[in-house]
């Protein structure tokens, strides 16, 4: 149900089959340029696959052809580095950091594209489930269709906080009204 | 009918001809002169336009910009000689008042270009790029049906940037051109280094040993060395520590392609 995409595999960048990419490296200017290679290939690669959240044990982590592993604990640095940048933070703050949300679009422009979306279609003083609003025939062709619930709802809070959405309901019966 | 004279008057008339020879050597080597005189300005009109009927092709068709330059280069016309070099009494390189400065603008456009690039790579490299990486990225940003360009434009850029007293310098490790953003002197040991990774796009410990025959020490701190200095990264995930060339991040995939 995911929007058409130009090609059916994700393409990895070069330096994805260069093995000491995948070691942590101990100069540190060289590993801040190594964290900037993985963070843009981590955000093309959430982008790609539509993922929302990140599991440090992710498939992208290991390169099962040159057999190298970024180990769990160097992927954590990356996202730590990446949340520096404001494009990632661990789900719920855990103690354990072992999920964390990629923001290839930040919850921020998240809600522009729904603002936006809205402006376009004219349904200002419209109400809308949250369903309808991702996964809905009528946003099948837009971004943010299937995206995940919780990502809608910091989106979502946004608006609200704006003054442009008002969140009514119950837990999964839940609307929106925009402004 | 003259006949050798035997006279005083034979002192005068050998100084009348000595002197009519000179006068007349004058008048040829004036007449030369001006025949060059023209021809050279036949010659720089003719390059001239020369150059502006076919500087969109200077400027787009590397083959053609190379034979150009090199064809300036056997006459003893350097084409990028900067303005503010010593010979340029008339302000303005040559270059740039027959052009109107479109070539001249191509090389300085692609200095910026290769600016960017070492800049941006400097983390990952220590400043050292090969020629040939900073032309395959430059052309990778370009949009298609952009000019074409070659190493040896890189390197004429490169030389554009010595009047501003630059850190931009190139340097050979083994048969490879590499440019210099950062004012750092290799040793011996770190060049050798650095050429034997150019082969395997490694090296290691060992290798170093048994194929430079350096005891331990010194091949350990031939690495470290590059290593603090970013131009060597360490892949931990081998038998054997493997220090890689950062310029084969770009080569790597080359024969792997297809994940």
């Amino acid at each position: 149900m995911t929007t058409l995409s130009p090609s059916t595999t994700f393409t990895y960048p070069r330096h994805y089959n260069f093995p000491p990419f995948f070691t942590r490296q101990p100069q540190l200017t060289t590993f801040h340029a190594q964290c900037r290679k993985w963070s843009l290939l981590i955000q093309a690669y959430c982008r790609f696959h539509r993922l929302f959240r990140l599991p440090l044990d992710s498939p992208l982590f290991t390169n099962e052809r040159l057999n190298r592993r970024l180990v769990p604990e160097d992927a954590r640095a990356v996202l730590d580095f990446m949340r520096s940048e404001g494009r990632a933070e661990w789900v719920r703050g855990g103690e354990e950091r072992s999920v964390a949300w990629v923001w290839w679009r930040t919850p921020e422009e998240w809600a522009g594209i729904i603002g936006d979306w809205v402006e376009e279609t004219a349904q200002k003083n419209t109400v809308l489930t949250l369903y309808e609003l991702t996964e809905g025939e009528a946003t099948v062709s837009q971004e943010f269709h299937g995206m995940d619930p919780e990502v809608l709802q910091r989106a979502l809070a946004i608006l609200v906080k704006r003054g442009k959405a008002q969140v009514f309901g119950q837990e999964d019966q839940q609307g929106v009204k925009f402004f | 009918m003259s006949r050798k004279g035997v006279g005083l008057a034979a002192f005068d008339r050998s100084r009348i001809t000595s002197a009519q020879y000179a006068s007349h050597g004058n008048n040829l080597r004036s007449s030369h002169s001006t025949s060059l005189a023209t021809q050279l300005s036949v010659f720089r009109s003719l390059l001239q336009q020369f150059a502006q009927t076919h500087g969109k092709d200077i400027r787009s068709n590397p083959s053609f910009r190379a034979e150009f330059a090199r064809m300036c280069a056997a006459i003893g016309v350097d084409p990028l000689a900067s303005s503010s070099g010593a010979s340029g009494k008339d302000g303005g390189s040559f270059w740039s008042q027959m052009l109107g400065g479109s070539v001249n603008d191509f090389y300085f456009e692609l200095a910026v270009k290769v600016v960017e690039v070492c800049g941006a790579t400097r983390e990952e490299n220590g400043g050292l790029i090969g020629v040939k990486e900073v032309r395959d990225r430059i052309m990778s940003t370009r949009i298609e049906g952009g000019a074409e360009i070659t190493e040896d434009d890189i390197l004429r850029a490169v030389n554009t940037l010595k009047p501003l007293g630059s850190s931009y310098s190139t340097l050979t490790v083994g048969n490879k051109l590499y440019i210099r953003s950062i004012p750092k002197e290799l040793n011996t040991d770190q060049s050798a280094v650095l050429e034997a990774a150019q082969l395997l796009g490694y090296v290691t410990v060992s290798m170093l040993m048994a194929n430079l025959h350096w005891p331990r020490a010194r091949a350990k701190t031939a690495i470290d060395d590059l290593v603090s200095e970013s131009m060597l990264w360490v892949d931990k995930q081998c038998d054997e520590w493997e220090y890689w060339n950062p310029g084969f991040m770009l080569e790597v995939e080359e024969d792997a392609n297809g994940r």
